[in-house]
């Protein structure tokens, strides 16, 4: 790290101390990394990246308002001209009655030992691994060439000072490990990636990612659409994982409050089929969004969205509850260069009844990667259409693999179009979410 | 912004390591937003950003690392870690350097370090507001943004460059929320150009307002889009994303050099139908994509990629012109000094034609006229694409009929640039953000209405 947290401390406390000298009350966050990032080509490294960075976001109010300054640079006077850039900016803005600094005094810490265990796998033994990873997929079976691939050992330290005495501190690690395989045969080609990650470098296991990246294209390799009409999908962990992050804003206390969530007064309604169970879950070890407070200092805890169909709850920080005359659910998200925010930690579905035989009975679309969630969903009408690939399955039996097709629908309205809902809830690390395959009837599939 | 004798220090330091080529990039950006929310300002943000990456290249080896400090001894101490598993003989030898002015190409009125004119971007943001809820009384909210940022680059490299270069960068947008009661739909504008706010004297409030009220509402009435193959008139400025997708990213030495473009062996052989001609240019005047030097050091050009239909230049970086023998085409580009550079576009279009709007629609029997495009995507590998329609229309036997929503169009960059069979000559250039293996860059797309005979629409009838 570019500072030692008591030096980060003292730094904290003396901008928190100019901001209360200006009338203001403030919270600062430090955001430190250090990251190291290789990639391989024909056998050799093609890339080394080390990092470490170290970025200061003030956030203050004034009389009411609040304004917003960060600094990648610690010296004084940067720091200090971030108090004033803040105090000017907080002027222009309105009056936000309901948003405060954290009356919290706590001081609170993650457990390194959970989230930022240490390995003695030394640097060559992670170059090995890249190269392997490179070599081994680039030799199998109508692999022309391994375009994207990668591994990477990321440690992310945030502290959070108010001027009211809370020191939040956390600290994870990320090993990350990724490839692509682009296959070739009878001039027909096909590119997938898969990536791996966990919290110790020796738990990434170079021949299980090759081997299921190089499943995955081949599979797809000779896909074809299929006939336009209205089908059953099941996506894949990480599709669905996808798809759900995607629309998640609509359980936004923020959105709401600022009147684009059209969940907003519908809390306690039915909006979905009374199978589905939706929980915020952050206190699963097992997923990267584990979390034990919030960006404001907030304790976490497990949240009810939907229950049994109904929407049971917005996710909030302090502002977005006091506006909606309740309690923050420790869903404050914020970023160094950003304002106050809510964000889900980790979404968990709880498993329904379907055992394969009911949720993969008959034929339906199994979609094993969605193109284009950027850009063609639309969280506020629910409206969306994607690029897909996959296969046409028939009692749980892959059969035609399809490439060239998009799926389109409306979110809100496919929550009410579950036929079956999976007995098995399966780990997506990317979105760090635990949800069981859910079967959706009636999607409209172009080929 | 960094010492030049800490610059020297530290690229003889990477040289002594045996790199075949050392450089230094050194970033100073301040950045300024204004945010309106419900008539009023929401926020308003502003930041440093400040960091050197040291780039060293051993081979077509990358090494790459950057920090928040500008001390030599951090900067030594970040190469010799970084070669610690290359180190060898030293290859090359210093020079002295040489600084480069570049020709300055976009000369800017107000930049934000001469001050961040909140007064007058609340100003601008609240009659686009006000000329938003003013089109109807179904616009139940709008959001807008008003984000201005000035971007220092200096530059060191072993080869003697030292140049440097500072990048004004304005964007403005509105977004309009059209509600009946049961269902709600998003009309929105942007602006933006490589110059100071000064662009507010050029772009008109109301007429931001009004255009995504617009939008929104037609957006509002809209019903689900038709699917299948069928041929779609693409609207001109961001309808420009299609060739962006579809086509440009698959020119990028950045795949090229790996076998990773369906593209790579094509130089000279027609890769489009023969109305297409396209191009990549750094030079327009305070476009949005504009620069005056790569950052690379290399002063901005303009590339003719295809030449009616054929295929007559990539887009080349420095390691990509060495890994491919092609000549670089000031295309090195990165988001920040986190990100070593990489082959980008700038101002990427397809070039006008002669085929009128009227003769598009009426050869049309049954198809989509899609006005407005939003954002994409595209696997360079196989060149599989797709993007997003914001406002189109269904077109039947030769006549517009009503507008669609929920639509994405997707391909092949091969398949489609073969189906344009029509461009007009309403040319007009949009502003966008493009993410690649080097961060987001601004990037302009553009091109006049254009014709594509087959295209797969998903919709959701």
């Amino acid at each position: 790290m570019s500072a030692q947290p008591n030096d980060n401390q003292q730094l904290a406390e003396r901008v928190l101390s100019k901001v209360q000298s200006e009338g203001a009350s403030g919270d600062l966050i430090i955001d430190a990394g250090e990251s190291l990032s290789l990639k391989a080509r024909d056998g050799e490294l093609e890339e080394y990246k080390v990092t470490s960075s170290q970025i200061f976001g003030l956030r203050i109010i004034k009389d009411g308002r609040v304004g917003t300054a960060y600094s990648e640079a610690s010296d004084s006077d940067a720091l200090e001209s971030m108090v004033e850039q803040a105090l000017i900016n907080a002027s222009f803005a309105r009056v936000e009655e309901f948003e405060k600094i954290s009356k919290s005094d706590d001081t609170l810490a993650t457990d390194n030992a959970l989230l930022c265990p240490t390995d003695a796998v030394s640097i060559d033994e992670k170059i090995q691994f890249s190269l392997d990873l490179e070599r081994k997929l680039a030799s199998m079976d109508k692999v022309k060439n391994v375009p994207y691939n990668g591994v990477q050992d990321v440690t992310g330290q945030r502290q959070v000072f108010t001027s009211n005495g809370l020191n939040a501190q956390s600290k994870s690690r990320t090993c990350l490990s990724f490839a692509y395989a682009l296959v070739e045969e009878d001039d027909v080609n096909a590119m997938e990636g898969l990536g791996q990650a966990a919290r110790t470098f020796p738990s990434l296991d170079v021949d299980a990612l090759v081997k299921q990246v190089h499943l995955n294209t081949l599979s797809i390799l000779h896909g074809k659409p299929v006939p336009s009409k209205h089908y059953d999908v099941i996506f894949n962990a990480e599709t669905q994982a996808e798809v759900f992050h995607v629309f998640a804003s609509m359980f936004s206390g923020k959105s709401a409050k600022d009147g684009v969530n059209p969940m907003r007064d519908k809390v306690g309604e039915a909006i979905a089929d009374p199978r589905l169970t939706i929980l915020d879950n952050p206190s699963l070890t097992d997923g990267f969004g584990y979390a034990l407070f919030d960006a404001e200092g907030t304790a976490t805890d497990k949240l009810a969205l939907i229950n049994q169909g109904n929407l049971a709850s917005l996710i909030h920080n302090s502002a977005t509850a006091a506006y909606f005359d309740t309690h923050s659910t420790g869903h404050a998200s914020r970023g160094p260069k950003s304002t106050l925010g809510v964000g889900v930690h980790q979404l968990e579905i709880l498993a329904g009844t379907d055992g394969d035989s009911s949720l993969k009975a008959g034929t339906y679309l199994e979609l094993v990667n969605l193109t284009g969630l950027h850009s063609g969903a639309n969280p506020l009408s629910g409206n969306f259409s994607f690029g897909a690939s996959g296969y046409l399955c028939k009692d749980g039996i892959r059969g035609q693999a399809i490439r060239g097709i998009t799926v389109a629908g409306n979110f809100f309205d496919m929550l009410n179009k579950i036929a079956a809902i999976g007995d098995a809830p399966v780990w997506d690390w990317e979105h760090s979410s635990l949800m069981p395959s859910i079967r959706f009837s009636d999607l409209a599939i172009s080929g | 912004m960094l010492n030049n004798q800490v610059a020297n220090t530290v690229i003889d330091h990477a040289l002594s390591l045996g790199a075949d080529f050392a450089e230094l990039f050194i970033e100073r950006n301040q950045v300024n937003a204004v945010n309106s929310l419900s008539s009023e300002v929401q926020s308003v943000q502003s930041g440093i950003d400040f960091g050197i990456g040291i780039r060293m290249i051993y081979g077509n080896k990358v090494l790459y690392g950057y920090t928040n400090k500008n001390d030599e001894a951090e900067l030594k101490k970040i190469a010799s870690a970084l070669a610690a598993k290359d180190l060898r003989d030293p290859t090359t030898s210093s020079t002295s350097f040489n600084f480069i002015e570049p020709m300055e190409l976009h000369p800017v009125g107000l930049p934000l370090s001469q001050g961040s004119e909140v007064a007058s971007k609340v100003a601008y943001l609240l009659k686009a507001d006000a000329a938003a809820r003013k089109a109807s009384n179904l616009i139940s909210q709008t959001r807008g943004i008003c984000m201005q940022r000035q971007q220092a680059i200096e530059l060191f490299n072993s080869e003697g460059l030292h140049t440097s270069d500072t990048r004004h960068y304005i964007r403005t947008s509105l977004t309009a929320i059209a509600s009946d009661g049961s269902e709600q739909a998003t009309g929105s504008r942007t602006e933006g150009g490589l110059q100071g706010w000064e662009i507010h004297e050029h772009i008109d409030a109301s007429a931001t307002g009004d255009e995504a009220a617009r939008q929104a509402l037609v957006n509002l009435s809209a019903q689900p889009c038709p699917s299948g193959r069928m041929p779609v008139v693409i609207g001109n400025g961001f309808g420009g994303v299609i060739f962006h997708e579809a086509c440009g990213h698959l020119l990028e030495t950045t795949s090229v050099a790996k076998k990773a473009s369906v593209f790579h062996d094509q130089m000279g052989e027609m890769i489009a139908n023969p109305a297409v001609s396209a191009v990549d240019d750094g030079t327009l005047t305070k476009e949005w994509g504009s620069i005056n030097i790569d950052d690379e050091g290399m002063q901005t050009r303009k590339t003719q990629l295809i030449k009616d239909g054929r295929l007559t230049s990539f887009l080349v970086d420095r390691l990509g012109a060495q890994q491919t023998g092609f000549d670089r085409t000031g295309s090195g580009r990165r988001e920040s000094y986190k990100y070593a550079p990489a082959s980008r576009m700038r101002n990427t279009f397809i070039e006008a034609g002669n085929d009128s709007f009227e003769d598009m629609i009426s050869s049309m029997e049954r198809g989509i006229y899609a006005s407005h495009m939003g954002g994409g995507s595209v696997q360079p590998g196989t060149g599989e694409f797709n993007f997003a329609v914001t406002e189109g229309y269904y077109v039947e036997n030769g006549k517009i009929q009503h507008p669609v929503k929920a639509a994405t169009l997707i391909s092949t960059g091969p398949a489609v640039l073969r189906e344009i069979s029509m461009v007009g000559s309403d040319f007009a250039l949009a502003s966008g953000m493009c993410g690649s293996v080097s961060g987001a860059v601004p990037t302009s797309v553009g091109q006049a209405t254009l014709k594509v005979d087959d295209i797969l629409v998903g919709g959701n009838a």
